[in-house]
């Protein structure tokens, strides 16, 4: 796993419990306590009105749409070279946010807008795991 | 939205008071041009602007510069200061990415209204094409997208407009062939000017066989990369005329700012971003008491060919998702509906931001557009974009004063 060669996430401390969750295997998401509402990519402050420090981390369904999609087929630095093409998505959670994201185990040209998907999780090294998502099998 | 600009009479009032013009302008050489610095261009357009304006490089005591993808520099207007000889009193970095060229115009207007200059020499150059590092480029493309929750997932600068431009394609039903036409007017302008890098003509079906890079975007439906220079000068009618400018000058007549979102992350749906673009296109428009049909000319960002789409339809020129047929249909082109881009735009000519748009709009007000000049031109307006259409920026311009 040391062979990971692609962009790592560049950690900021307030957003800790996320990355432990992912590698639980858990996707969790801030929530503001007084405004109650979820809110992506996590902050230390709420971006609602209320400016709150309290926040909550809920674990999320997993599930949601694809909002929109592009098959790459060129990535943004050179470990990306002769690889094949791959979806990046912005997928829009049940719980109403929307996420950055890669659409794996279908092939790129299935994937459509609206496309129903579950979050599966990727250990890229050990101390990173990145939620991704796939077509809901069911 | 209409509580947006709740002080556009009283800005059309400063703008009328003041008669900022934009009094001379100067492009460098575009294309390859591997033996120059980051400095050196910036240093060539300014001399040429300054020439063009036939002042005397004294008489400016207003810098506003960018910044440079290649030499990082932390204060980058006082440092372009030192490396061409000048002490401006007033002296800015306006760094809001594809937004910038347009809004060096209001800065230095709004800098000349309160007083802190009156000839502010607002200039960009860059070897973004000769100069730039591979670990350069990455870091560029980590800076367009969210370092932690959008980089790891390989998006890159181009995937970004993509995916705004299938979310676009899936609401409007619009076809690649669309965002093609754009690129295809674009070249076709560029053809017309000799400071052009690309010049070949292209087809619909050149951009659609292009390689594809992210899709449904190809090789051509994005913007190319360039080294050179430009810049503008911008003083007053009253201080153009007591220095002596002889070159026809051209007035600001409106200006305004709209901002959507940083990250893609962030973004609600598509009217979050016409919003934006629309925001900032009503500041420019209400303060200079016109609306998009008085428009002669327009210079919009078009980094990629959904952007132009996007602010066609954003600023008013057509309605929502009818921006496609209406360049498939040639009504971008030279002698048509709306002329867009004259000059063959970030996608053809050359890229350094929207500084190109600026000096071209400001040429054909001039009527010094020679083989592109729209006949008869007398009002033009020019957006910038930053971000992945996320921040925004429009100023309007006229031949005569406001």
């Amino acid at each position: 796993m040391s062979e990971y060669k692609k962009p790592l996430p560049e950690f900021r401390p307030e957003t800790k419990p996320y990355w432990e969750a992912a590698k639980r295997h858990e996707l969790v998401l801030p929530k503001s306590k007084t405004d109650n509402r979820f809110f992506f990519y996590p902050r230390a402050l709420s971006p609602f009105e209320d400016m709150t420090q309290e926040i909550d981390w809920e674990k999320a369904s997993g599930r949601g749409k694809v909002w929109t999609y592009s098959v790459h087929h060129m990535g943004p630095t050179p470990a990306y070279k002769g690889e094949p093409p791959y979806v990046v998505a912005l997928v829009e959670l049940d719980e109403g946010v929307k996420m950055m994201t890669n659409i794996v185990e279908c092939d790129p040209s299935e994937v459509k807008i609206g496309m129903e998907v579950e979050v599966v999780f990727d250990d890229v090294t050990e101390e990173v795991t990145l939620p991704k998502f796939r077509p809901v099998r069911s | 939205m209409a509580t947006y600009f709740p002080r556009a009479e009283e800005t059309r009032e400063i703008l009328k008071k003041q008669r900022v013009v934009i009094a001379g302008v100067g492009e460098t050489e575009q294309g390859k041009i591997p033996d120059k610095s980051s400095f050196q261009f910036l240093s060539e357009a300014s001399k040429l602007a300054i020439e063009d304006a036939g002042i005397k490089k004294s008489d400016v005591d207003g810098v506003i510069t960018a910044f440079s993808l290649v030499e990082h520099t932390f204060m980058h207007c006082t440092t372009f200061a030192d490396y061409f000889g000048i002490r401006p009193r007033f002296f800015s970095s306006v760094a809001v990415g594809g937004a910038t060229a347009v809004w060096m115009v209001a800065e230095a207007a709004m800098a000349i209204a309160s007083g802190q200059a009156d000839v502010v020499l607002c200039v960009r150059g860059d070897n973004t094409l000769s100069g730039i590092s591979s670990s350069g480029m990455v870091a560029l493309i980590r800076e367009m997208c969210h370092a932690e929750f959008e980089f790891p997932y390989g998006l890159t600068t181009p995937g970004g407009y993509a995916l705004v431009a299938q979310r676009y394609m899936h609401e409007f039903g619009a076809k690649p062939e669309h965002l093609a036409a754009v690129a295809v007017t674009a070249r076709k302008h560029a053809s017309m000017k000799e400071n052009a890098m690309h010049k070949k003509p292209l087809t619909v079906e050149d951009v659609l066989s292009s390689r594809v890079i992210a899709a449904p975007l190809h090789k051509y439906d994005c913007s190319i990369i360039s080294d050179g220079g430009a810049a503008f000068i911008v003083t007053t009618e009253e201080k153009a005329k007591s220095l002596g400018v002889t070159k026809p000058l051209v007035y600001l007549h409106g200006m305004g700012q709209g901002y959507s979102h940083q990250y893609l992350t962030s973004l609600t749906d598509l009217t979050q971003i016409y919003d934006a673009i629309g925001n900032s296109g009503k500041k420019a428009y209400e303060t200079a008491g016109v609306g998009p049909s008085d428009i002669d000319v327009a210079f919009l960002y078009d980094c990629f060919t959904i952007t132009a789409l996007l602010e066609l339809e954003g600023l008013g020129f057509v309605p929502r998702g009818e921006a496609g047929p209406f360049a498939l249909e040639g009504r971008l082109e030279l002698g048509k509906d709306l002329p867009l881009n004259t000059h063959g735009g970030l996608l053809s000519q050359a890229h350094l931001g929207a500084m190109h748009h600026v000096v071209e709009a400001t040429l054909q007000l001039r009527g010094e557009a020679g083989p592109r000049q729209v006949e008869g031109a007398t009002t033009a307006l020019v957006h910038g974009n930053g971000g992945i259409v996320s921040a925004h920026s429009t100023i309007i311009l006229n031949k005569e004063p406001l």
